[in-house]
């Protein structure tokens, strides 16, 4: 190769090599000067907004949503989605109910067992996207019917759950150290655990690579089968867990749980910058987010405006972030190897 | 031949099936007063459908329709409610339904966005911003051209389901018949092959999005004269409902592939399901868990076959 | 002769990168123009200009002696423009007869289809290029050749002047590369021009008129076929005299690293396989495209399990079911589509390298960087890929880096067998000859190398012997002495050689 060649190559490689690691930065970027600029006119128009216990509250409001934001955040960076959890919160609610008040389980196993329906749904989408290499828009589409149905068939005609023990109600009630709520705990290691994973880890790497290229990863030895069921599975139990979380906040168990909660977990993982084609994303970016949209719900409430505000913001925060993500893309994106790249694509399973 | 048309077959067969346990065990299901029920219960997500299945397969998704729905039903209502002309009320529905498509397809086609995240967006966007506007508050008191258009419910019932039918006989020909049929499963199929070959694909894709407001603003109109009063929520988990499905007709979610025969079948089977239910005297809270059921196993069925292959 | 096609001056730039500059072409009726370079030297650009899948930024653009102002693929076809592409850009889910009619029907929305009329048109179309195809076949369903004839049919039927041909041949048997040549001929006595584009010279040598060398994006020469040679294209192409193409290292083989005996698998045809590889030893696999090559190799590394017969590496029976056995056995594999399967693009050079060899990059599954860049660092340097960092996302990278890249991946894990599937297809001069290079070394070091090609100077050059392979059966193997182009040629088409059992 001439030395003309070699400095283009050079040239290209050089842009791009920084852009390869400011690009899954720019749209987190985004999303902390909203934190900020959030944080600045709720403080001013809000009451008691900047206090260490709003703090927590927002985080404990949102930890079921945040969650499965969390197991979403894998699942998508390994060009996955999964529908079901919102309506999996609802089985594994009804589940924990069920076992606890009907066949008379201490409520310890009980939560065992909602935990365990959890991992066991995640395992049939798994088994479903894998071995019958069926689109997991597709199956989750299905299975969120399933559960959601399941759920509805179990309470037909009865009274939701209640008076669930003492020490069970507290976990999503009770502050430790009288101001921090005992789900933000779970929640801080489920954060650490899933950054880890992703980020730190052998088989984060591997979900990456799936991501970005099912059919490469399958090529280099990359176990796509299993990687796939792992994060599947993790989804589902994490599903569970959230139900354990609401019925202990709520105090009830019913089947309505988590309605329409899968839609703002992937908002929130969206808007923190993970890719809906897999590959790009970090726990980070969804941390983020979660804190945006939390934080923006909050604060109108205390600034005494709607709720709805609220979600017209987010959806409207959701577009602009994918549009500006999008145009530091396109002026980042030099090489025409790229573009060529995109062209014959015809993705892996999404 | 049966190869091709196998999954029509198949959803047919099991639609054949319901019906004949239906003749078997509840004859009554049969009346006319009671089928007349059903189609208009099935006409709205029939036409959502067709919709849909362009959508689909020009290879996006669209799932802010059941915010569109509502919200073109409500515009609708609160107009006529208001005594501007239901005709008038009807149109500007439409055009609504279409401005909402085109803002979809804006952002999807233009400027190559996920189609998924956008209509993710929009439909949280329009949903609260129903919510927002009038709290839930349904609209009463309709006048007398909008309730079954003004004629009585008999043949209201026919009128809506003529309308259906005509709707969907003119894509399905246009689909198999028509050049800009082709171009759909053209830029499904293979978007730079399409460009390529002088298909204007970005053209298509906003073209097709219109069309679904359209006939999303048109579906939720022919569920609105049904209704005694009409809610902000009329168009609630629609999507769901209407990709259910598509999916069950053997559109693929890949692009480029599908007929809306099957679909036809689909909505005919997954519609069927909830009023049969009540027949059978089983509890209709089991119609959920059966539609998941019969989507998981129609996609399965896909994918085994095509290992088998 | 008339004067079909004139670009003077183009340039195009891709957000700064020069692509073209200043580029000059012409073509005249009858006459077949080859335009060669290394990849990435702008061949594919130029035609995207012509085509107007691209537009230029500057220069301007003669169709048929028309000046092009805004140039786009509608425009240049109604000027008689038509384009084979290198990657048959067809619709998978539609039928042949579609496939050809969409380039061919006028473009009008509100058009009423006759399927008949297309299905009739295809037909006689198809059977134009030698071929019998049903125009009711989903094309996805067809094999590459045979996508390729119908991407042939589909300009034929254009009833163009100016035919584009973006490396044809790559995918088709020499059968079928002859019935091109003859579809050619023919085109040139109508007195349409073409514009040949392709690796192989010595196709070029044998068909073209003229030929015009890009390199880097400008046009270095062009000449009057008389007046040129092999040599000399390829001296053009790199800038430099080409060395010894096929450097071929003597190793003394040592014991047998693979071995397989009568070796199945039902769902690929592939059948009977009796094969050794011994340590230093490169053993080529020859035959033409749909004999079984690639199909052996995915069965050797477990991504298409073989359902009997016995695989022994070094000397131990051992059961290949998934890609993770065959890489915990010592086996690498190479495999022939690099975008799809042999890099990740999106991912950076570093990732890449270590995504087969995660284990050795880890402790108990957590991640080291600081190994991972060691690890990548050394085979980045000894492979000699031009990058500029080692966090750069390898699809930025020229296509011989690319595969440079998949190389070291699969020398990361420290292989006994080394399957390459086409390693040079599509790759310039300049990293073909390392890549040669580079296997020799491996020899040397002995690792044993299985290597499929469909270039025979390749396979002679390179190999101690060679398997020739038709019909999902290996039909004879061949001493390197002993191999010549055409005694290949004929084992290859199925002409000569009941199965001989040679397994040395």
């Amino acid at each position: 190769m001439t030395q003309n060649a070699l400095n283009s190559v050079t040239m290209a490689g050089g842009r791009s090599g920084l852009m390869m690691r400011l690009l899954p930065m720019s749209q987190q970027l985004v999303v902390v000067v909203l934190l900020a600029i959030e944080i600045i006119i709720f403080s001013i128009v809000g009451r008691n907004f900047l206090t260490v216990e709003n703090a927590f509250e927002v985080i404990r409001q949102n930890v079921e949503i945040g969650l499965l934001a969390l197991a979403l955040t894998p699942v998508i960076v390994a060009g996955g989605i999964d529908l079901s959890v919102g309506s999996l919160i609802a089985l594994c609610a009804v589940v924990l109910g069920m076992s606890w008040q009907d066949w008379g389980l201490p409520l310890g196993v009980a939560v065992g067992v909602a935990l365990l329906i959890g991992t066991a749904a995640g395992l049939l989408n798994g088994l479903l996207i894998t071995r019958l290499g069926i689109a997991p828009l597709i199956v989750t589409l299905g299975s969120m019917s399933l559960f959601k149905g399941l759920a509805e068939g179990l309470m037909s005609g009865r009274a939701p759950f209640t008076h669930f023990s003492t020490w069970f109600n507290e976990l999503g009630n009770r502050y430790l150290f009288g101001f921090l709520p005992e789900q933000v705990l779970i929640f801080v290691v489920a954060a650490i655990a899933f950054g880890l994973l992703l980020h730190r880890t052998t088989i984060g790497r591997t979900l990456v690579a799936i991501g970005f290229s099912f059919d490469g990863a399958r090529y280099a030895g990359v176990p796509v089968c299993r990687r796939l069921l792992l994060v599947y599975c993790l989804s589902g139990l994490v599903a569970g867990l959230a139900a354990v979380i609401y019925v202990a906040r709520v105090g009830e168990a019913n089947a309505g749980a988590g309605r329409g909660y899968e839609l703002y977990a992937i908002t929130a993982v969206v808007l923190g910058g993970t890719s809906i084609f897999g590959g790009r994303g970090t726990v980070a970016g969804t941390l983020l987010a979660l804190f945006a949209i939390g934080i923006l719900r909050n604060g109108l409430r205390l600034a005494d405006q709607p709720a709805e505000l609220a979600g017209v913001l987010v959806g409207t925060l959701l577009i602009v972030a994918i549009i500006g993500n999008k145009l530091i893309n396109q002026l980042t994106d030099l090489s025409a190897g790229r573009t060529l790249s995109i062209r014959r694509e015809r993705g892996n399973p999404t | 031949m049966i190869r091709k048309y196998l999954r029509e077959i198949s959803v047919g067969v099991a639609y054949l099936v319901l019906l004949g346990l239906l003749a078997f065990k509840s004859p009554s299901f049969f009346q006319a007063d009671n089928i007349r029920q059903l189609l208009v219960e099935i006409v709205p997500a029939l036409v959502a459908a067709v919709g849909m299945t362009l959508v689909i397969i020009t290879r996006q998704i669209d799932i802010s329709i059941g915010s569109v729905f509502s919200l073109c039903a409500y515009i609708a209502a609160l107009m006529a409610h208001q005594g501007v002309p239901v005709p008038l009320a009807f149109g500007t529905a439409i055009g609504c339904g279409a401005l909402m498509g085109a803002l979809n397809g804006l952002l999807i086609a233009t400027l190559a966005l996920p189609s998924i995240v956008v209509t993710l967006a929009t439909m949280v966007i329009w949903q609260q911003a129903l919510a927002w506007w009038k709290q839930g508050a349904p609209v009463a008191s309709l006048p007398a051209g909008f309730h079954w258009f003004g004629l009585n419910q008999m043949a209201g019932q026919w009128i809506e389901a003529i309308i259906a039918l005509l709707i969907f006989l003119a894509f399905a020909t246009a689909m198999r018949y028509l050049a800009a049929g082709r171009a759909i499963y053209a830029t499904g199929s293979d978007y730079e092959a399409a460009r390529l070959a002088g298909i204007r694909p970005k053209l298509v894709t906003f073209n097709v999005f219109v069309l679904m407001g359209i006939l999303t603003a048109a579906a939720s109109i022919l569920n609105a004269v049904i209704m005694e009063k009409v809610y902000p929520t009329s168009g609630d988990k629609l999507e769901l409902r209407v990709i259910a499905a598509v999916v069950v007709g053997g559109v693929a979610i890949s692009g480029g592939r599908g007929r809306l025969i099957g679909v036809l079948i689909g909505v005919a089977l997954l519609g069927t399901i909830g009023r049969a239910l009540i027949f059978l005297h089983a509890r209709s809270e089991w119609g959920a868990t059966i539609q998941g059921t019969i989507i998981l196993l129609a996609v399965s069925s896909d994918a085994l076959d095509r290992s088998r292959r | 002769m008339s004067n079909l096609l004139k670009l003077s001056d183009v340039t195009k730039s891709f957000a700064g990168v020069r692509a073209l500059r200043g580029v000059c072409f012409g073509l005249s009726g009858g006459e077949v123009h080859a335009l060669i370079g290394e990849n990435g030297a702008g061949k594919s650009t130029l035609i995207r200009v012509v085509t107007g899948a691209h537009l230029a930024d500057s220069g301007t653009l003669q169709i048929a002696g028309q000046t092009i102002i805004r140039n786009s693929p509608v425009i240049s076809r109604s000027l008689g423009v038509a384009v084979i592409y290198q990657q048959p850009a067809l619709f998978g889910d539609l039928t042949v007869a579609e496939n050809i009619a969409i380039a061919l029907e006028p473009r009008t929305a509100w058009r009423a289809i006759r399927w008949n009329k297309r299905r009739a048109m295809a037909r006689e179309l198809l059977a134009r290029v030698g071929s019998d195809i049903s125009p009711d076949a989903e094309v996805r369903q067809l094999s590459m050749p045979q996508q390729q004839l119908v991407e042939i049919a589909k300009a034929l039927g254009a009833d163009a002047r100016i035919f584009i041909m973006d490396e044809p041949t790559a995918s088709l048997s020499d059968r079928e590369v002859e019935h091109l040549f003859g579809v050619i001929k023919s085109l040139r006595q109508r007195d349409a021009g073409i514009v040949y584009i392709s690796h192989r010279l010595e196709e070029i040598e044998r068909i073209a008129d003229r030929v015009t060398v890009l390199r880097d994006g400008t046009r270095v020469a062009t000449h009057p076929m008389s007046e040129i040679n092999r040599a000399e294209m390829i001296r053009l192409m790199v800038g430099r005299e080409s060395s010894a193409i096929f450097p071929k290292t003597q190793v003394k083989p040592g014991a047998a690293v693979l071995e397989l005996q009568n070796v199945c698998c039902n769902s690929t045809g592939v059948h009977g396989i009796d094969l050794s590889v011994r340590a230093g030893e490169i053993v080529g696999l020859a035959g033409l495209v749909g004999a079984g090559r690639t199909e052996l190799a995915r069965v050797l590394f477990g991504l298409t399990p073989a359902d009997t017969g016995r695989i022994k590496i070094q000397g131990r029976t051992v059961q290949i079911r998934s890609p993770r056995q065959a890489i915990d056995l010592g086996i690498a594999c190479l495999p022939e589509d690099r975008r799809k399967h042999g890099v990740i693009l999106e991912m950076p050079v570093a990732q890449n390298i270590t995504l087969s060899s995660l284990p050795r990059v880890s402790m108990r599954g957590w991640l080291s960087f600081r190994r991972e860049r060691l690890i990548a660092h050394a085979l980045v340097d000894r492979l000699g890929v031009k990058t500029a960092s080692l966090s750069s996302a390898t699809g930025t990278l020229s296509g011989g880096n690319q595969q440079k890249v998949a190389l070291a991946r699969w020398l990361a894990i420290e292989p006994k067998l080394v399957i390459l599937d086409e390693p040079t297809q599509g790759v310039d001069v300049g990293a073909k000859s390392e890549i040669h290079r580079l296997m020799g070394e491996l020899a040397q070091r002995g690792i044993a190398i299985l290597m499929i090609s469909s270039e025979l100077p390749e396979i002679l050059g390179m190999c101690d012997r060679i398997a020739v392979m038709h019909g999902g059966t290996i039909t004879s193997v061949l001493d390197r002495e002993k191999a010549t182009q055409e005694k290949i040629l004929d084992l290859a088409l199925g002409l000569s050689g009941r199965k001989e059992a040679v397994p040395a």
